[in-house]
């Protein structure tokens, strides 16, 4: 089958109204699930699956993975409107989509995040489509050593955004990087900073501190400080629709950051949560007034958005290509498949070439739906800016403490978002930048386990990060970035 | 105490009396609410999917509801601490593979409870061997030029495992030392990760679970060299069985398991009960299709064999994990 036959055969697929019914529940359920903070795809794929033994496999994999898609979209509402991100993507659309909302923009930045979700998903469709073989090959030829260097550079790039000063910045990645660390060691099995807790053992709960950080120190600072409460512009009317200067602004970080995304995307691990935040960092190197990121640079939200949508289509690729899951969620999907008779791997395209084409064209049919539920819901969603904070903040609260808990279903979970929150107030407080302190909880013990394992491999020899073509090109990247960056301080400095 | 008793006797009576009209069937009043079981790993997951298998049906044999609790983390300890949380009601129960029965009392610094006086074995479910599997590239064709190769210098080979301490890791030391060979381990997070790495040639070798090796086999991207059971197994039955060869002992079994358990202090009768409806459902060969589809042999038992399969198991982990994993 060729690329064209192929896909429209799954359009056909796709349409069917026995198909075509599950892709509108996934990803109904989808922006619902994303919207709620915290409770992610995981949570709603693990509640579907039972259903799902009672549907075809290909129409449960279509729902489910409207799920995963879907929930992108949702995601950027609660990040915008609350700053309540459930995801660190999520946490960088809020650095500018977030002032945004202040300003009395909501209804512009939900509107950039949902037609740069749109864009992105297209976008990562194409690159599907027609790079899926290259990018599978780019999957397995990643190695630890390219994957540590690969994120030594996006923590490099990405280490000061959302910050006012550099050494706050820093800090404050180096902070993640060392709560990163707790929980079970996966070179040596030992268990750091655990303090005896089984709770701890799997490390500290990403939606909890993302939680904690975000969400719970934005009610108590709004608490304390009723000045804070409510945004300062007119909500609704003309102040609901982009200018033309803003959507002049939108197609380059759109492009940017749905390369950025459908490339990392591709790569089983962790490729989302660095695209958005390497494509934020991008966007304002590029931008003639970087200043204006983080007071609500339209860019700021285009670029993650685009980029973790294409992300969300292009980590389809080594699930579909190889069977190689690239992360729990997908392992969740494949599950399904399993429980079907269907088994996922290397020869599904081939064996079952109605599953994969139906997926893509689901994958387009869906995301042009996605838009058209999400286009009119943006009114419904900044009206919620006008509930009194009284009723909005303990609503919140409790979502929150339900998507906590969602996660594992332990209650400890709930005492450490609450724990975090209040030390995410005091960060807060001292204007340090939380976004970055997710981006060293997360890349931090991916960048210690790929670089130790990598020097396993190589028997002890630190050669190895410059004889692979990818991880010398990574490591010669960042140390481009870092003598550039160098370079523009001191003509600053000189300047002055 | 006088009220306690007086409370606990009022308590008794209405339960009598609820009873009475059925008091000849009065054991077969349990179970009387829906049962819970705890699973220590998310849901979609292997042992997860396991356990929906035997508790679909086991819900229609005993006429009530049976709640799978997914509580993950630790490696599948998580699951049985809060399975023991809810001890007392007879109706928790949890489904477990062998770590946090057998290994994860000397992996970690403490599980939060000693199977021995906490633990109540029901039944095994089923088992599951590991194949040693290889990328199609590689120059290995059968274990004895692996094993050959293995020997020419400490450490020549690499493997790859799921994690300090998993049954990847430990049956790959196992082998190794019963082979004579030292390998180089590398610790990974899952199968995933585990069979990029092989596919990719970073590492040379690993030892899994068959379902996660299967798919790339038949792509032509890699080849089992061996599988870890005494007998050949089912959904891989053209694979060799390890034991006799490259120098291994003809006894040489390494197999991870999946058991049903309840708490301690348990009515022997309610663990009398779900043994038999258990035993009976793993008869079903529709089940067992089923099990084996997922990678698991049906391999019920009695409670006793399974207190056996533990206390061996913890013994020939105990002595692998002393040789080869740091103190906690």
């Amino acid at each position: 089958m060729t690329t064209w036959e192929g896909l429209l055969y799954g359009i056909g697929f796709a349409l069917q109204p026995a198909v075509l019914i599950y892709c509108v529940i996934g990803v109904v359920l989808g922006t619902f699930v994303g919207v709620l903070p915290g409770i992610g795809a995981m949570a709603a794929i693990s509640l579907l699956l039972p259903i799902t033994y009672y549907i075809t496999p290909e129409a449960a994999l279509i729902m489910l993975a409207g799920v995963y898609y879907g929930a992108q979209y949702g995601g950027s509402v609660a990040s915008i409107l609350m700053r309540l991100p459930g995801t660190p993507q999520s946490a960088v659309t809020s650095l500018d989509g977030y002032p945004l909302a202040r300003q009395g923009r909501a209804g512009v930045a939900l509107f950039t995040a949902m037609a740069s979700s749109f864009a992105g998903s297209m976008i990562g469709i194409a690159v599907l489509v027609t790079l899926a073989g290259w990018l599978s090959h780019a999957a397995t030829a990643f190695g630890a050593a390219d994957y540590a260097a690969m994120m030594i550079l996006g923590l490099v790039a990405a280490s000061t955004i959302g910050s006012s000063s550099p050494a706050k910045g820093f800090a404050m990645v180096v902070l993640g990087l060392l709560l990163g660390c707790v929980g079970t060691d996966v070179n040596s099995g030992v268990q750091r900073f655990t303090f005896g807790r089984t709770e701890l053992l799997d490390g500290i709960n990403l939606v909890a501190l993302a939680m904690g950080l975000f969400g719970v120190a934005e009610v108590i600072a709004n608490v304390r400080d009723p000045d804070r409460q409510g945004v300062t512009g007119k909500i609704g009317g003309r102040q609901l629709l982009p200018r033309r200067d803003d959507l002049k602004r939108l197609p380059g970080p759109m492009l940017r950051g749905s390369a950025l995304g459908s490339f990392f995307g591709a790569l089983p691990g962790t490729g989302s949560t660095l695209s958005s935040f390497l494509a934020y960092a991008l966007e304002r190197r590029v931008s003639r007034r970087p200043e204006r990121f983080g007071e609500g640079a339209i860019e700021g939200v285009s670029a993650p958005e685009s980029a973790n949508n294409a992300a969300a289509i292009s980590a389809f690729v080594p699930t579909l290509t190889l069977g190689i899951p690239g992360d729990p969620i997908m392992a969740l999907m494949l599950g399904a498949l399993v429980i079907h008779g269907v088994q996922p791997g290397p020869m599904m395209l081939e064996a079952r070439p109605e599953m994969f084409w139906g997926l893509v064209a689901s994958f387009g049919i869906g995301n042009l739906l996605l838009l058209v539920l999400n286009l009119p819901l943006i009114g419904i969603w900044v009206a919620m800016l006008r509930i009194p904070f009284r009723w909005l903040y303990p609503a919140i609260l409790i979502f929150l403490c339900l998507g906590v808990y969602s996660v594992r279903g332990l209650s400890f979970d709930i005492l450490a978002v609450a724990a975090i929150g209040l030390a995410g107030y005091l960060l807060a407080l001292a204007r340090f930048s939380p976004a970055l302190l997710l981006l060293g909880f997360v890349l931090g013990p991916l960048i210690e386990t790929n670089l130790r394992r990598a020097l396993l491999i190589g028997r002890g020899d630190p050669m190895i990060f410059l004889d692979r073509p990818i991880a010398a090109g990574f490591v010669l990247a960042t140390v481009g970035l870092l003598a550039l960056s160098l370079v523009q301080a001191w003509r600053r400095r000189r300047a002055r | 105490m006088t009220l306690r008793m007086t409370r606990r006797s009022a308590l008794a009576c209405a339960v009598a009396l609820t009873a009475l009209p059925t008091a000849a069937a009065a054991e077969d009043a349990w179970p009387a609410a829906p049962l819970h079981v705890y699973v220590g790993f998310p849901a979609g997951s292997s042992p997860d999917t396991l356990t929906r298998i035997v508790t679909e049906p086991l819900a229609q044999r005993l006429g009530q509801p049976v709640v799978v609790e997914n509580k993950p983390g630790a490696g599948g300890v998580i699951g049985i601490q809060q399975m023991l949380a809810n001890a007392g009601d007879g109706l928790s129960f949890a489904t477990t593979i062998n770590g946090p029965l057998t290994t994860a009392a000397r992996l970690m610094k403490s599980t939060g409870y000693d199977v021995a006086t906490d633990i109540a074995p029901v039944t095994l479910i089923a088992t599951s061997p590991l194949v040693l599997a290889v990328s199609a590239g590689s120059d290995f064709t059968d274990v004895e030029s692996f094993v050959a190769a293995a020997g020419t210098e400490p450490e020549f080979l690499s493997y790859g495992s799921v994690g300090q301490g998993s049954g990847a890791h430990l049956t790959a030391e196992l082998f190794a030392d019963a082979a004579g060979v030292s390998l180089l381990h590398i610790p990974f997070t899952s199968y995933a990760e585990v069979t990029t790495s092989i596919v990719g040639g970073e590492i040379d070798a690993g030892f899994m679970a068959p379902s996660a090796a299967l798919p790339q086999v038949e792509a032509g991207r890699m080849r089992m060299l061996g599988i870890t059971s005494a007998k050949p197994f089912p959904q891989a039955p053209d694979v060799p069985v390890l034991a006799g060869r490259a120098g291994l002992s003809d006894d040489f079994r390494a197999e991870l398991w999946n058991a049903f358990i309840a708490p301690a202090g348990t009515d022997p009768a309610i663990i009398a009960r779900l043994n038999t409806e258990i035993g009976a459902i793993l008869a079903d060969p529709e089940v067992q299709q089923k099990l084996l589809a997922i990678g698991w042999q049906a391999a019920p038992g009695t409670p006793g064999d399974l207190a056996d399969r533990i206390a061996a198991d913890t013994a020939m982990w105990g002595a692998v994990i002393d040789r080869v994993v740091a103190k906690p």
